[in-house]
Order: structure tokens, then C-alpha cells, then sequence
């Protein structure tokens, strides 16, 4: 026999087909070739891409037969277009003797994926050893009692042969210590994953004073450098965020909340309301270059000589005081007045505890 | 055949064969890809291994026996993501964790960690909860439009770090434009990229600096250009020592920098010492209560740095010795008093 493949033909362009697109292998002679699977050649790392996509999307699709496409793409992180040229592609996978049962089947019906045929990819590979590595750098980062646990699983799900390289690149990446000691994260952590009240004792730094709060928690989120846990205080009667190097303690409660809905959740924001006026500061060179490799520092202006004036949304006048003190004379705050005088103010009294 | 069309056709005929296959009968099936001079072929088929084996598929050779003939073959069990089978919270923190960091937009292997989290979803049983709490921490993380456009990191950071990420993993020596701390110092360098660090928001590359033939740490704010050596990429360019130790360079306090020779310092913390005040020393430095006050006193290698962080505290800290660090943080607030006046 003679072993080679036959491609079966570029799927029909038309209304959707209830019948396989594949035709008897009898059909397919000649040269033909699905024009999509030839542009996607280019760069190595394309192919790359549509590998380890395509080894995800098969499995995901035989897992939730009926996709509506859009919702695979998204899920894929690609355009509709983008997707149906994957299918496209799989079409002319299979394996030999390549007969027509031999191949891949996934077809798209009323803008829904099904797969007819999915030739063993009915799960993902497993993880690659940067795949793991990213997820655990993360993981220690975040911190809580269950990281060695959560390590120790993604070792696991590594091909054996690539576990050293796992755990040598495990040392390669820090992405930050935990905010919060490990009991209160893994707390929070068990709390969310089971929906229970947790009860806080917290430190509010508006009120410079710890207090105790009961919160059903929702998730947690990481924004400019801090970490979150954002949830429902039940005291105050809507949703809040509480930093987690703020919480003292956090104690698991009996009661079971009902969380909202993704689509609800999905209209949440961490900071509701408007954080005031942008404070403006003026930077010296140095410190201009500096602070606006910064995530939140937006530049406003800048001098020949490098310096800048920058503006940070959402600072609030204490912080922005300190943060200006804490670039040793070559920042100052300057807008707006109120900010400016609480800033000229915090030099007066600092100046005072060096001259008293 | 395109390459990412013949690797799946080999994937998909490996795992269907219930027994090892021979080299000879994969040359037969896959006369096109394979055929031709046996060097040729074999090394062909031994580049479509290890690409196989770096998206998690292992093609193994087994030796054959009595029983089963010698060739190559893919393990169900080694090939598919297991059940992590991990408790529901130990799940949370995964999702979550995940789903921050790559809302952050710049964070090493952003494309594995995106993949990793998509593949979660079936090593686990009952990942929704889970799930769900990643997407709303993905969310929450990104902020708003506007909150996102002000947020954005140096443009190309993203860039820079995944370039970074895959020379760190893969050994390869990298070449760096480098802006030094005064402005107009840029500096050309090969280095070999040993780890990477986040600290204060902001991402670091350690590793050997051939210019400097020491151990050094890199900003990447300030890498203007990055080239990754691209000859022979499953060849590493060089080996990290073996006590190399990230997590120690971490977590130094930027006073615990090495610009200088040690210097004990001491501040006072005005009373009421907060929680936040004491901690933000670091563990190694050495508290005492003192009159209500509290005295703190650390080893320094970095003194400009103490200075700085004393005076984000504004009055509620102060430097008390050495004496000549002390003048330099009452100066610092003598010239920024003259200039608010």
C-alpha cells in the first residue's frame, strides 16, 4: 500500500450542512489544498501558536458539544475568523491509513461546533514545564497554605522527562512575597472556593484604627502592586475592597452565601466611586525615569533636561505625599492646592522633628 | 505538508497505536514527511520530537521485548493533563493567582500562564466556583478602560519580559542596551539571563554581566533594546550556578543593596508605632521600644534608600544616626521646604 495522505477538500462555503463535510477519500485526488492552512505556515511561532491552541480547542469542544463559535474563540483567545480557519486546518489532520474516519472532525452548524471526530485529542497534553512554572510563580506569589499542595500537582502534570526542567525554572521566576500571612490567604482562599462568610479583624488606614468586619468574599484581585479581597460587607451593605496586608485575622463563619453571577461580577469594579482629583507631581530627571516605568504614572509634561511633570490618578493627597518624600528631594507634589498644602505641610512637620 | 499539520497527524497516529511502532512503519505512512535519506528523515523525526515534547507530548522509544516490538510511542497516561486532584481552596488559589498575573499585562511566559489556565479547567473536577472567581479576579484586576489606559506599562515591557522569559528557560545569552540610573549612561552587554524578579511593581532580570563579570540586576523599565541569541535554541549558551539563590536577591530591602560597605543605621518611629511602620523594615531589622517610641536599627548597603524610605514616613520617623545620613535627610526636607514656600 502506498501510505501517503490524501487531504480531503477544503469545506463548502454555503448555508450550513447538516452532512459531514468530509467526502469518501475516492474524491480527493489531485492537488487540492484548503488555501487557510497554507497562509498560517509563516513564522515558527505560529505554528507553535495553532499547536498548542488547536490541542486545547479539540478537547474543549468535545467537552461543551454545541459552542456557539464566538464563545470558543473568545475562550481561545482569537477572533471568529481566526477560529474558523483552525477548523479549516483540523480538518486535514488525521492519522494513517488516513481513510475518511481517520481524520479530524469538527464542523460548524447554525454558528455551533461540534466534533464528530476527535482521534484521541479528547484531553489537553499535559502541562508544559513553562506552562506550570508560569501558574506556580504566581501561585507563591499570592501565597496561602495550599501553595506547596498546588506545586506539587503542577510538578505532577509535567511529562516526567521535563520535571527537572520544571523545578529548575521554579527558582528562576519570584513574582513577590505573599501580602498576607499564609492562614489568613488560605482561609480566604477555602472561603470563596465554599461560598462562607469569613469574619475580618482589619486595619482601616482612613480611620488609622483596627475593626471587625464580616464579609461574604467574592475574589480576590491585584492592583497597582496590592492585593485585594473583594467582597460584600455585610455591615455596610455593599461590596468593598480590603487589602490583604490590612487583614489581622480572618476567621471562616458557618453561614453559606449565594455568590453573584459571573455577568453581575462582570460589571463590578474594584474602586466604585471617582478617587478625586488627579494629583499632579513635579520630578526631578532621575526620578521622572523611574516613577513612569510605574504602572498609574501618566505624563503630563516633560523637560529637556528629562524632568516631568506626571499625574497619578486614584492617589489620594497622603499617598502621593509619601510617595513624592520617599523620591529624596526630587519630586513635589503641586496639584491640586488642597494636595499641595497637605504636602508642604508634611515637610513643615517632618522638618520640625530634625530641628526640635 | 506543513510542520504543524504533520506533528498532530504523528501525535494522533502514536496514541491510537496500541503498541510501540517501529521507525520503518512510520517512514511507510508518512512517506512524504519522512522518506528520503534515513539521516535526513531521522533527524527530521527527532526535531518533530522534541517540538512535541516542548508542547507537554512525550514521544518515547521503548526497546521492545519478548512481547512487544522496539519503536516509538506515546503514553495515554504521559500524555494526557492528569486530575490534579487538588482541594477546592488549593484550586482557588491557582485560578486566582493565575488570573491576576495575567491581568497585570506583563508578567514571565503571560502566553504559557494564559494557556495553563485555560488547560486547568480539566485537571480538576468541578472547576466552576473556582473558574469563576478567576474570571471576576481577571476582571477586577484589569480595572476599567480608563483605569487601563493610565495603568499601562512602558510599551514594549511586555515584550521585553516574554523575550526575557524564554532566554531564562531556554539558557540562551542575551544582549542588552542598558539606560543607567543618570540619564544618557546607556550601555551595551551580553548577559546571561539567570532569573527574573518582581519587587515594588516593577520586573528584574539578575544574571551575569559580561561587562561588569559579575552577578548583576537589571531593570527592565531601563532595557532599551533586548536581543535574544538565536543560534542553536535547544542548545543552552551557559549553566546557572548552583547557589544561585533568587528568592535571597528578592527580598532584599532596597537599603540592603550592595552599593557600599555595611553601615549600622539607626531611626526612631514616633509614637504610635503602627503595625505598617514597624513591618515596613523588613525581618532583619532590629526593633526596640523605646519611651512609647520605637528605635530601629538595620545594616545598610544602600544608605540613600533608607533615607528615602524614613522620609515617606514624613514625621512619624526619623533618622538618628550616622550622623552624616541624618543631615542628609534634614536637608532634603530643608531644600523642599524652601521650595513650597
Amino acid at each position: 500500500m502506498s501510505g501517503g495522505k490524501r487531504r480531503p477538500p477544503a469545506p463548502k462555503p454555503g448555508p450550513p450542512n447538516t452532512a459531514r463535510r468530509r467526502k469518501s477519500p475516492g474524491a480527493v485526488t489531485g492537488p487540492p489544498n484548503a488555501p487557510a492552512t497554507e497562509q498560517a505556515g509563516g513564522a515558527k511561532g505560529d505554528a507553535r501558536d495553532r499547536l498548542r491552541r488547536v490541542l486545547f480547542l479539540v478537547p474543549y469542544a468535545v467537552r461543551h458539544p454545541g459552542i456557539a463559535v464566538k464563545d470558543l474563540a473568545a475562550k481561545c483567545g482569537i477572533s471568529e475568523k481566526e477560529l474558523l480557519d483552525d477548523l479549516d486546518f483540523l480538518l486535514c489532520v488525521g492519522c494513517p491509513p488516513f481513510a475518511p474516519d481517520d481524520f479530524l472532525d469538527l464542523y460548524v452548524e447554525g454558528d455551533r461546533v461540534h466534533v464528530a471526530l476527535h482521534q484521541s485529542f479528547s484531553r489537553p497534553p499535559r502541562f508544559t514545564e513553562s506552562e506550570a512554572a508560569a501558574l506556580a510563580a504566581a501561585a507563591q506569589a499570592l501565597g496561602g497554605d495550599g501553595t506547596s499542595r498546588a506545586l506539587a500537582a503542577l510538578r505532577e502534570s509535567v511529562p516526567r522527562d521535563r520535571r527537572p526542567s520544571f523545578d529548575e525554572l521554579v527558582g528562576r521566576i519570584y513574582a513577590g512575597s505573599p501580602a498576607a500571612p499564609r492562614s489568613v490567604l488560605g482561609r480566604l482562599q477555602r472561603a470563596i472556593a465554599e461560598h462562607r462568610e469569613v469574619r475580618l479583624r482589619y486595619y482601616s488606614e482612613t480611620r488609622g484604627a483596627e475593626g471587625d468586619r464580616t464579609v461574604q468574599p467574592w475574589t480576590l484581585a491585584q492592583r497597582l502592586g496590592h492585593w485585594y479581597l473583594y467582597g460584600f460587607d455585610l455591615s455596610r451593605a455593599r461590596p468593598l475592597p480590603f487589602r490583604l496586608d490590612r487583614i489581622r485575622s480572618c476567621e471562616l463563619g458557618e453561614e453559606h452565601f449565594t455568590p453573584p453571577t459571573p455577568e453581575h461580577l462582570a460589571k463590578e469594579r474594584l474602586f466604585s466611586d471617582a478617587q478625586g482629583e488627579p494629583v499632579r507631581l513635579r520630578l526631578g530627571p532621575r526620578a521622572a525615569a523611574w516613577a513612569l516605568s510605574r504602572p498609574g504614572v501618566k505624563l503630563m509634561e516633560r523637560e529637556e533636561d528629562g524632568s516631568a511633570v506626571v499625574e497619578m490618578a486614584a492617589a489620594g493627597e497622603d499617598w502621593a505625599t509619601r510617595f513624592a518624600l520617599s523620591l529624596g528631594g526630587e519630586a513635589e507634589v503641586v496639584a491640586p492646592p488642597s494636595a499641595r498644602r497637605h504636602f508642604a505641610e508634611a515637610v513643615r512637620r517632618a522638618l520640625a522633628r530634625y530641628d526640635g | 505538508m506543513q510542520k504543524a499539520e504533520r506533528l498532530l497527524d504523528l501525535a494522533a497516529f502514536l496514541l491510537r497505536s496500541a503498541e510501540p511502532v517501529a521507525w520503518r512503519e512510520i517512514q511507510e505512512q508518512f512517506p512524504g514527511e519522512y522518506g528520503g535519506s534515513d539521516g535526513a528523515a531521522i533527524r527530521k523525526f527527532e526535531r518533530d520530537k522534541a517540538e512535541l515534547l516542548e508542547l507537554g507530548i512525550p514521544v518515547r522509544w521503548e526497546a521492545g521485548d519478548d512481547d512487544l516490538p522496539a519503536g516509538y510511542l506515546i503514553e495515554r497516561d504521559e500524555f494526557y493533563l492528569p486530575d490534579l486532584e487538588l482541594a477546592p481552596e488549593d484550586l482557588a488559589l491557582l485560578y486566582l493567582a493565575g488570573s491576576a498575573a495575567l491581568a497585570h499585562g506583563t508578567f514571565p511566559y503571560a502566553k504559557d500562564l494564559a494557556h495553563a489556565l485555560n488547560k486547568l479547567s480539566f485537571a480538576a473536577r468541578a472547576a466552576g466556583t473556582s473558574e469563576s472567581a478567576g474570571l471576576a479576579a481577571h476582571q477586577l484586576s484589569q480595572g476599567d478602560q480608563r483605569e487601563r489606559a493610565n495603568a499601562a506599562p512602558v510599551p514594549g515591557m511586555a515584550g521585553i519580559l516574554e523575550e526575557l522569559s524564554g532566554a531564562v528557560a531556554a539558557k540562551k545569552r542575551v544582549h542588552l542596551s542598558y539606560e543607567g540610573a543618570d540619564r544618557g549612561q546607556r550601555t551595551e552587554r551580553d548577559v546571561d539571563p539567570y532569573g527574573l524578579y518582581q519587587a515594588t511593581g516593577a520586573w528584574f532580570l539578575v544574571g551575569h554581566c559580561h561587562l561588569r563579570r559579575d552577578l548583576r540586576t537589571f531593570h527592565l523599565g531601563r532595557i532599551a533594546r533586548l536581543e535574544v541569541n538565536r543560534t542553536a535554541p535547544r542548545s543552552p549558551d551557559f549553566a546557572v550556578p548552583k547557589d544561585f539563590a533568587l528568592r535571597e536577591l528578592a527580598t532584599r530591602e532596597p537599603w540592603e543593596y550592595a552599593v557600599h560597605p555595611p553601615v549600622r543605621c539607626t531611626a526612631r518611629l514616633e509614637p504610635p508605632a503602627s503595625y505598617e511602620a514597624r513591618a515596613s523594615f523588613g525581618p532583619r531589622a532590629a526593633l526596640r521600644d523605646e519611651e512609647g517610641a520605637v528605635v530601629v536599627e538595620v545594616e545598610a548597603t544602600n544608605a540613600e534608600a533608607l533615607v528615602r524610605h524614613v522620609l515617606s514616613m514624613g514625621d512619624r520617623a526619623v533618622i538618628l544616626a550616622p550622623a552624616d545620613l541624618r543631615a542628609r535627610a534634614r536637608d532634603v526636607l530643608a531644600h523642599l521646604s524652601r521650595s513650597c514656600a
